[in-house]
Parts: structure tokens; sequence; C-alpha cells
């Protein structure tokens, strides 16, 4: 089909599958992952990830029996640790969405491979996510009052702040992405149900899958489902972050209150996301063996989006520091020195070194096929956008308007215990979901293996 | 050699009396407000076609490869642009008010008047600016129109490594385009969001430019092998772009509305009183509520007659959008009489004069590309 | 195998009479099926439904399904998610407590936008969503004969299966099996009839999201209502219920059972000494405290302007800033007889009041007194200057 000799190599798209696979190896590789006993080094890693969560776990009980001074929070710096990793992990999530929806619309059948385990990472990020701001209110058991119901006070929560606008974005983002994902689970959950020997865990699929019976019109009804999701997850994406973005950009803070904030900020969580999936495919790809259903080509693909990003972050903050100077501002030129000067001028340098030059590597296609570099760069990436929400939130809320109020910030070990412990959650969440839910949307790489469908001979 | 029909010419002359009537009797401001507008209307136009061309070699797109030769043809606005941008550096003392002595004494100017606002850089960057678009053409288009006669797939290469090097320049043009024709109107004010809303205008003028083109082709049977499947894509990027763009003008304006500072939201107050009102409620509906409304049904994005009517409609709102941006920084409330009239009829026959030229460049589909083929076949 | 046991079963099914639900036939590759299904349609011997592994495209054209209504529902339930969330929010905000925060107004649109957006999103997805399942494929739904045969373990890995199924009409189970034997099945195998739904099915669970929904909208009516028009019933008004002590309430904790004690008599609180001068008289003889400097001017201008100078006037000449129809006439302190007091009788005059003027010891502390008291000076002083004054530039 693709064979024309004339195309040359750099030109020619590869297959999405390494080798012969058939709808029946593909279920027989992913499918039994569920149905066998992980090995030795499976436990172990979930022994590691699981005691850092309960260590986190721990400490967030300290912190909601002692109150939040146990933070290294301050006056000014209200909002440090909790709200930059909030901001982390809600981006984490993006790259799941992106990859499930926006790639779908796209009809980027690559995604197919990627999209299971993507849009499982996005669930989970966003679960770290709403930890924070629950545990930064202070009165967690109190969260309710978050939402507009009638109240013997007599009045509502306050529209107009972006505080709330937040509440709905990320309580509308988890459910529509746990709803997505869950629909693109139901066949895979159908052939499990089949497939499986032991009765119990027949059942268990049974109730999960739904009855599903992969009837034709019931198929038509799910593939219109499923665009409308995708379009209307596409839309989401992008607000959630801009929703997040907000929270900073309508205030007055020198460095908060910048235009380009919301999309800056959906191109930032899209390739901090990146970077963590290319970590966990890699790991995924190399103990479970499904190198041949995610390929280099994918892990390829996947590196020259964070190369792309990374050169519209370098844009962005490339706007953000000519616009400071532009506009005449002396409270954001004092801010912008900050960045890279300074008490925290490591953290600015270190974020322009993470995210706008180490990624520079990935114009190499050696580099983007090399386990250490991508892995290298991901890290990096991974890093390099934990600081930057640093940079911004805590460079610009520790010298406001007020130097009589400055005030440096210091974290405490509590604060990075709950990191780390968020860490160890996600992590102990992904690790559970490869052994027990399939790890590749079984019946979307169907659908684009060769052969698949009638008077199309291979994928587009 | 196409031979250019008697009416456009006849009315392209009628218009060029009007300019030079309006050159004579209207203030200047006025006379310049218009030529920026269209140079600034052409030149984002061939810029977002040729961006709609890059952005194909950049994600190896094979859909749009029949398609292809469109926005090529388009992108020759390029130097009608770059010649109206020359004259309208004439325009820096009429229109700017940092080029005047008054700007010294304005603390939030009065700074960057040394290293950036001052009209030998000003035009140095145009300059600058104007060269990498010929560059640019001549290795995509150029090489393209080549590629017809060679098929030479080494071509189709080349163009692919010279992709990013475009969205470079693009992402480097276009924000200089915004920051220092449009936002530099009103020194004081800035916006960082501000390049990339003008991107939003200008991909989506380019898109509507190469739909308009392609349908119309289409209807003299020009483009053979071109089905409603590659018109559903246009469509639908078409209908993405509408988001985009509102969602990245909600997003500058809200920001600006909330925050209330005086530095910034002067800018919307002159763009949102005395008049302006109606003219930002018409760039609402125009720009978003119809486009997006008519192009939701799946059918409407790939049919002719619906697709050539929104693009049609996307093109005035580039327009109405350009205006928006223009006038208020000179014109308290809006106005619109003879001379915006004549301009209009003058530069709508000059574009469609430039374009029908251009539509002999090469063949109607890049026949010489590796992918026609595979492109040709695309189905949803 | 369980097969062939249930091809026993089967087969009674498919006798005249029996209930005999569908005929499945195995195809084994997606063009097969295809192929198949537009041969099969036109024979009209039952409804014609397709099982597939995944999504084979043009196989609803072939089965003659009808398109998906899914997205007009998703787009009219989005719409109606916009339009509520934005009235909602106008009303809360707006109308029913109106409130100014941020500065912005309490009808302040723009505001809305993002939260109208997120909720037209949440509407959409879930009809999208939940529409599919429940009310488009009836799912969650057990009891499909489909679910026990011996062919689904093979259709949801990767075979493809064409059943003729009987609904309402004749449906004739071997002619039925003929036919797609002959239209190239590997496999034919009968269904039997359906079992009824459970509770689990998605026709209770529909009925149940409506009654919840329901029961939600009007529980949330009538708490709006309840605490609208009955503020403080009992289990809402904890934050009104507080451990402490408020002024007029009795408590046993001290021995006249009050709970707010008068102070020890004899101590006077810091800077509320008592006024001792008994008659205006003895009061003459009160040297102004103060300094006469600028602080102190200041204060007795801004005292003297917010309290004297409405009815003395800005100047002290006893002409009100506020109409005539004040009826009594304001002392002009630019006249010799004030001039000539001592400042113990102005202040006094300020203390106890003078007249139809009364008593202004509540509203000027001692200090501010004092300082009106060094103001009316440099008022009388600047309204009768004498040549020497000129001469030394209005420096004392």
């Amino acid at each position: 089909m693709r064979a024309d000799a004339a195309v040359p190599e750099a030109l020619r798209t590869p297959p999405l599958t390494d080798g012969a696979v058939t709808p029946a190896s593909l279920d027989e590789q992913v499918l039994r992952f569920p149905e066998t006993k992980p090995p030795r080094k499976w436990f172990l890693a979930l022994a590691f990830t699981a005691s850092l969560m309960t260590v986190g776990l721990a400490l967030i009980g300290y912190t909601i029996c002692t109150g939040i001074g146990v933070w290294g929070n301050n006056r000014p710096v209200f909002w440090a640790f909790d709200i930059i990793n909030f901001v982390f992990w809600v981006g984490i999530g993006h790259a799941g969405t992106l990859i499930s929806a926006i790639l779908f619309l796209f009809r980027k059948t690559w995604r197919n491979a990627i999209a299971r385990f993507a849009e499982a990472m996005t669930i989970f990020a966003v679960m770290c996510a709403g930890l924070f701001p629950l545990i930064h209110v202070g009165r967690p058991w109190l969260a309710f009052w978050l939402f507009p119901y009638p109240n013997q006070r007599a009045l509502w929560t306050n529209f107009r702040s972006p505080l709330l606008w937040d509440v709905f974005a990320v309580s509308t983002y988890f459910s529509v992405s746990l709803m997505f994902w869950y629909l693109g689970l139901i066949p895979d959950l159908a052939s499990m149900r089949d497939r499986t020997q032991s009765p119990f865990r027949r059942k268990i699929y049974t109730v999960l899958s739904l009855g599903w019976r992969g009837a034709a019109s019931h198929w038509s009804h799910y593939e219109k489902a499923y665009l409308l999701l995708a379009g209307l997850a596409t839309g989401l994406v992008l607000s959630v972050h801009s929703v997040v973005s907000f929270d900073f950009a309508v205030s007055l803070v020198p460095g908060w209150h910048m235009t380009i904030f919301p999309p800056y900020f959906v191109a930032g969580a899209i390739f901090a996301g990146f970077a963590m999936v290319v970590i966990v495919l890699v790991v995924v790809r190399e103990t479970m063996n499904l190198k041949n259903l995610i390929t280099d080509f994918h892990l390829e693909v996947m590196n020259k989006v964070i190369l792309g990003m990374s050169c519209l972050m370098a844009y962005s903050y490339l706007m953000e520091g000519f616009t400071a100077w532009y506009s005449m501002n002396p409270y954001l030129h004092h801010v912008f020195r900050q960045y890279v000067g300074g008490t925290y001028g490591w953290a600015g340098l270190l974020t322009i070194c993470c995210n706008v030059l180490i990624p520079q590597i990935l114009w190499f296609r050696r580099a983007r096929r090399s386990y250490f570099w991508m892995i290298f760069v991901s890290v990096a990436v991974t890093v390099g956008m934990w600081f930057e929400r640093f940079v911004i939130i805590v460079i610009s809320l520790h010298q406001d308007y007020l130097p009589s109020s400055w005030h440096v910030y210091k974290p405490t070990l509590v604060d990075f215990g709950i990191l780390f412990g968020s860490l160890g959650l996600f992590f102990t969440l992904v690790l559970v979901f490869a052994r027990v839910l399939p790890v590749i949307a079984t019946t979307e790489v169907k659908m684009v293996l060769p052969g698949a469908q009638p008077g199309r001979h291979g994928a587009p | 050699m196409i031979r250019s029909p008697r009416w456009l010419l006849a009315s392209a002359a009628v218009g060029a009396a009007g300019v030079g009537a309006s050159w004579s009797f209207s203030p200047p401001e006025r006379f310049w407000s218009n030529w920026l507008l269209w140079f600034l209307f052409f030149a984002t136009l061939a810029l977002g076609a040729l961006f709609l061309v890059a952005l194909e070699h950049l994600v190896g797109a094979r859909w749009s490869v029949p398609l292809r030769r469109m926005p090529e043809r388009l992108s020759s606005l390029l130097f009608l642009a770059a010649a109206l941008g020359a004259a309208a550096l004439l325009s820096l003392p009429v229109l700017y008010p940092w080029t005047r002595p008054e700007a010294h004494h304005d603390p939030f100017v009065v700074g960057k008047l040394h290293a950036w606002l001052n009209a030998p850089f000003f035009s140095a960057r145009f300059v600058a600016c104007v060269a990498l678009w010929v560059l640019s053409y001549w290795v995509l288009v150029r090489g393209s129109l080549r590629q017809d006669a060679t098929a030479d797939p080494a071509l189709t290469v080349r163009f692919r490594r010279f992709a990013p090097a475009f969205m470079a320049i693009y992402a480097l043009s276009v924000t200089l385009l915004a920051f220092d024709w449009l936002s530099s109107l009103d020194p004081a004010w800035y916006s960082d969001i501000f390049g990339v809303y003008v991107f939003a205008g200008s991909f989506l003028s380019g898109l509507a430019a190469t739909a308009l083109g392609a349908v119309h082709l289409l209807e003299r049977g020009r483009l053979g092998g071109v089905r409603r499947d590659h018109l559903y894509n246009l469509g639908g990027f078409l209908f993405a772009f509408t988001v985009f763009w509102s969602y990245i003008g909600f997003a500058q304006y809200m920001l600006m509305w909330y925050a209330d500072l005086p530095e910034e939201v002067y800018w919307y107050a002159d763009r949102t009183g005395s008049g302006w009102q109606f003219v930002v409620l018409g760039l609402a509906m125009v720009h978003f509520v119809i486009p997006f409304f008519a192009l939701i049904p799946r059918e409407k994005k790939g049919e002719h007659g619906p697709l050539k009517r929104i693009a049609a409609l996307y093109l005035l709102a580039h327009l109405l959008d350009l205006y928006w941006l223009i006038f208020p920084s000179n014109f308290k409330s809006p106005v619109f009489s003879w001379p915006e009239a004549s301009f209009a009829i003058f530069f709508v026959s000059v574009g469609f004069l430039w374009v029908r030229r251009s539509m002999a460049m090469g063949r109607d589909a890049p026949e010489g590309d590796p992918f026609l083929k595979e492109g040709l076949e695309f189905r949803l | 195998m369980t097969g062939g046991e249930r091809m026993v079963t089967a087969e009674t099914a498919a006798e005249p009479g029996g209930k005999a639900f569908a005929v499945l036939g195995l195809f084994e590759t997606a063009e097969d099926i295809l192929a198949a299904a537009q041969g099969l349609r036109d024979k009209g011997l039952g409804r014609l439904e397709a099982y597939t592994p995944y999504p084979v495209h043009g196989l609803d054209a072939a089965l003659g399904h009808r398109r998906s209504p899914l997205a007009g529902m998703v787009l009219v339930m989005g719409f109606i998610g916009a339009v509520s969330a934005f009235l909602f929010q106008m009303w809360a905000t707006g109308i029913d407590y109106p409130i100014v925060v941020g500065g912005k107004a309490p009808m302040a649109w723009q505001a809305f936008i993002p939260i109208l957006f997120e909720v037209m999103v949440l509407f959409a997805t879930f009809t999208a969503g939940l529409g599919m399942l429940l009310l488009m494929n009836r799912l969650p739904f057990y009891g499909h004969p489909i679910l026990s045969s011996a062919s689904i373990g093979k259709i949801t890995r990767d075979r493809f299966a064409l059943s003729l199924e009987a609904y309402g009409g004749a449906f004739d189970a071997r002619e039925a099996r003929a036919a797609l034997e002959e239209a190239g099945a590997t496999e034919v195998e009968i269904l039997p009839a359906p079992e009824p739904s459970g509770p689990w099915s998605a026709n209770y669970l529909l009925k149940g999201f409506f009654a919840v929904g329901a029961a939600c909208l009007v529980a949330g009516y009538a708490t709006y209502w309840a605490v609208k028009l009955f503020p403080v019933l009992p289990p809402m008004v904890h934050m009104e219920d507080q451990p402490k002590l408020d002024p007029q309430e009795p408590s046993a904790l001290f021995r006249d059972g009050r709970g707010m004690q008068s102070p020890p008599s004899g101590t006077v609180a810091r800077g509320f000494l008592p006024y001792s001068p008994a008659a205006p008289e003895e009061a003459a003889g009160l040297a102004n405290p103060l300094p006469r400097t600028e602080p102190v001017l200041d204060r007795g201008q801004k005292a003297y302007r917010t309290h004297c100078a409405v009815c003395h006037g800005v100047l002290g000449d006893g002409v009100p800033t506020l109409t005539a129809s004040y009826g009594a006439k304001p002392a002009n302190l630019q006249a010799r007889a004030i001039r000539e007091l001592s400042d113990g009788k102005i202040y006094d005059a300020i203390v106890r009041g003078k007249n139809a003027m009364p008593s202004y010891a509540p509203h000027l502390s001692v200090e501010d007194r004092w300082s009106v008291v060094h103001y009316v000076r440099v008022l009388q002083r600047a309204q009768n200057a004498t040549d020497e004054d000129l001469e030394r530039g209005g420096r004392p």
C-alpha cells in the first residue's frame, strides 16, 4: 500500500505494531496480566510507593489534626507547596485527556495503544490534585461549603471568585475523565469477562462490563458518544487549566497578572503530562513486554510533542519577560528580576534550564529513541515544571507591593513529606492499575490493526 | 496569463479614485488607519495560509495534500502585504503616539522609546520580517511548484525539515506584527497574549480563504478527487479555531476586566464605549456565535454552500476584528463612510485580481508530492 | 465444551412454538460479515443484528441502522446546562442575595462564563455517556441470551457474528439458520429467549435516576424556602450558638449573678478623667495643656470642620454651612466678646454646651477639645490680623 519505493526513509510512517499482531494474540498478551500473579519486582515497587503514600497520608492526618501551621506557609506566602502541588498534578492529568481526546479528533491512530494508560494517569493525577485544595482549606470536613447549597445564612457561594470556578472545573474534569475512561474500558472488560476461567473474576467483570455484547447497533451509539466526549473533553481540558491559571491571573500580584497565563498553563500542563507519560510508559513497556505494541515510534512521537511543547514554553517565557520589560511597570520589573536573581533565583534558572534548554536534545533523532535521553529529559521536565509553579507562586508572593511584609519562605519537612506522599499515592494507583485492568485499550488497537476494517488495509 | 475581467478592473479603478480622494480630503489618521487595516489583513491572511502549508509538512498530514496548492497560492499575497507595509511605514508619525515628542512625558512609554519604539528599529524589524517571509515563501512555495515538474520526494523531506524553522519565523513575525503595528498604537498598553490573539485571527483567515478558494475551484470541477471528507476536515479546523480565537479573546478581556488596572483596562474602555460596543457585539456575533452554531452540525462542515458562506463570513469577521483593533486608538467612535468604502472596494478588487493571477501558479494540486495519492484516498 | 449441551436446548427451542429468540452465525473477517449482512438484510427473516469485537465501519449502513440521535441530545442538554448555570448565578448573586464583591457588580456576567462552560460540558458529557449506555443501548442488561451463548467469547475476541432475531412477527429459526449457513457462517447457534431484566438493568436505573433527580430538586427547593422562612431552625444555628457569655446574660460565676460586671468604684478609665469644674466660672482659669504645634492645629482643624463648622461657619463667623432654616442663631466666634474669653471658658462651652448648643463632650475627646480651642484662636487671629501680623508674614 505505502510501498512507494520513491518515498525516502525519512517520510515513511512506520507500522503501529512490531511484528504480526492479531486480535487474538493481542488479547492473549494484554488481558493475561490481571489473571496472573504479579512478579516479585512489582511487589517491591508497590511496597516502596505504598510506604511513601502512607507517610504522606500520615502527615496529612497530622496537618488536619494540628492545623496548616505545620507547613512553611507564612505572610505573605499564603500559597506555597499545597497550591504548587495542586497545579502540578492537575497539569500532569492533562496529557491523558490530550492523548485520548485531542489526538482522537485528529485521527492520530498511534494514540490507541497508549490512550488507556494516559487516561488512567489523568484520573490518578486529578485525585492527587484534588487532595491539596481540600487540605489547604484547613477544615476539610466543611469542604461542602464550596458548593452552592441553600444554607441558614441564605447566601450563596461567591460565583465571581476564581477559586469557586476551580471547584467546578476540577470536579467536572474528574467526572468527565472518569466517564471517558470507563466507557473505553467497557468493551475490554467484556473481553476479560469472556476469557477468564475464575468464576469470581467473571462475576466482577460481568457486573463492570454492564452486559456489553458488542452489538453493531450499540457500537454505533458508542462511537458517536466517544466522538462527542472527545470533542467535549478537548474544550474541557483547555478550560480546566485556564481556570487554574485564573486563580493567579485575575489578581493584581505582579508576576501573576499575565494575560498569557491561560494558554501558557495549558501548554505547560501538556508538557509536564507527556513527560510523566513517557516515564511511566518506558517502565511499563519494558517490564510488561509490550514492546511490540508500544513501539519506538510511539515513544518518538511522544518525544516530538514534548519538544514542541518545550518550544511553546520558550515562547511563553520570552513573551512574559519581554512584556514585563515593555510594560514599564516597576513592580513587574522587580518580580522578574527576582525570578532569575535574588533569594530564589536558582529556581527560576533551573526552570528555564529544565524546560527550555534540556528538551532541545530531542531535536536529535537518536535522543528521541534512546531510553537514557528520553528519561533524562522527562525527569528534567517534571522537575522543571514543578519548579515553574514554585517560581510563579512563591517568588511572586514573597516580595509583593509592600516591602515591609516581604518574607522568605522555607518549606518544612511536612511540606516535603506530603509532596512525596502524593507521588507515592500516584504511583501506587498506577501500579495497581497496571495489574488489575487492561493496560492497553485492546478494542481500540484491534480497530486499527491491518485488515481490521473492510476495504481498508492498514492504518490511515 | 489570466486575463483580468473588466468589472474587476473597473471597480479597482473606482476604489483607487476613492482612495486618492481620501488621501486629499480626509484627515491623515483616517487614511492611514484604513491603509494599516488592509496591510494587516493581507499580511495576516497570507501568513496564516503559509502556516497551514508548514503545519501540514510539520505533522506529516496526508489528507490536506490535494488541497495544499490553494494556501500556497494565497501566500503569494505576502508580496502585496510587504509593499503595503513598506508604504505604511509612512504612517508612523500620524498614527503612533510614540513618534511624537509628548511621548517623552509619559512614564509608561518613555522607558521603551530608546530601546524598542523608535522609527529606525521599527522599520528594521519590519524589513527583517519581510526577508524571512520571502525566504520561507521561496523554500516552501517555490519548492512545491518545482516539485510539480520533478516529483522529487527529497523536496518533501526539505519542506519537513524547514517547517519547524518556519514555525519560529511565524511565531516571531506574527508577534511582531501584533506588538509593533497594533499594540503600539496605544504605546502604554501591554498584553502578553496579544500575539497569540493575532495568530488565531491570522490562521482563521488563512483557513477561511483556503476553504473559500477550494470550494470555488471544486465548483468549477478543477480539484479532481477532492471530496467532502477533505472539506469536512477544513470545516472542522475552522470550527476548532473559532473556539480558540474566542477563548483567547475572552481570556484577555476577562483578565483585564477582572484586575481593572487603569494602565491596561483603558484599552478596553476605548474599545467598548461611545459606539464601539456595537462593533464588539457585531464582532462576537460574526467571529464566534454565528459560525460556531453554523458549524456544529456534522454535515454542514463538508457541504459546499454552507462552508463557502461561513468562510466568507470569517474574512469579513477578520476585517471587523482588525477595524476594532486599529480604529479606536484614533477615533472616539466608529467611523464608516466613503473613505472606508473606497478602501474596501479598491483592496477587495486588488486582492481578487492578485488571487486570480496566482491561480496560474503551478497545477491545481501538488502533483509531484509523493503523498498526493494517499491524500486523495483519505476517508473520514 | 458446553456448546453441545446448549445445542440440545437450542434445538428444542427451534421447534415450532418453541421460544427461539435468535439464530447466530459466526464469520471470520469483517469483510465476510459485511458482505453477508448486505445479502441477509433483503431476505427479511427477522431483525438483523451483528456482534463484533470492535466497531466495523460500514456495518451500520449494511444493517440499515438509523443514525445515532446522541449528538442532538447532547447539544440540547449542553445548551440547557449553559443557560441554567448562567441564570442560576445571575439569580443567586444578582437577585436573591445581591452583593458587591471585589468591586464587581452583582450581575457581572463576565465572571459567570467559566462556570457556565463547565456546567455545559458536565451536562453534555453525562448526556453523551449515560445517554448512550442507558437510553440508547439499554445497558446494563445482564439477561441477553448472547451473553450465555457459546459464541460470546469468540465475539469479544476476534470473530464477527450475524444474528437473525425474533422481534414481534413470525420467526422461523430453521429458515434463519439455513440462510446464515448459506451466507457463509462457519458456526451457527440458536439462542433461547432473553431473561427478564433484573433490578440493575437500564430500565430500573433510568427510573431511579429520574426519581433521585426529582427528589434532589424538591429537597433543594424545600430547603431553600425552609431556611428563608425559618432562619433559626435548631440544627442550622450552630454558628450563633456559642459557649460564651453575652453582656446581659446572668452568670453563676459572680456573686451578684450578673454576666457583665461594673468597674470597681473609684477607678478611672484611661483618657476619661472626670471634668471637675462645677460652673463655667471655675473653668475660666483652665490653661490649654496642648502646645500650639502644627499637628495639634491640624487635629483641631479637622475636629472643628467636622463638628463645629456646620453652625459656626468655616471661618468661625457664625455663618452656618447649613441653610438658615435651622432656627437658632449660632454664636459668631469672631465677635469681640468671644475673642476675649479665656481658653478655659471656650473649653467649658464645648463640654457643657451653651444656649441651644448641646454638649459636645461625647463627640470630642479631651485632646480634640483643646485642639479645637487652639484652632478657634487661629481663626480669630486670621480674621483680625493687624498690620504687625502682616509684616511678620503671618508668623506668631
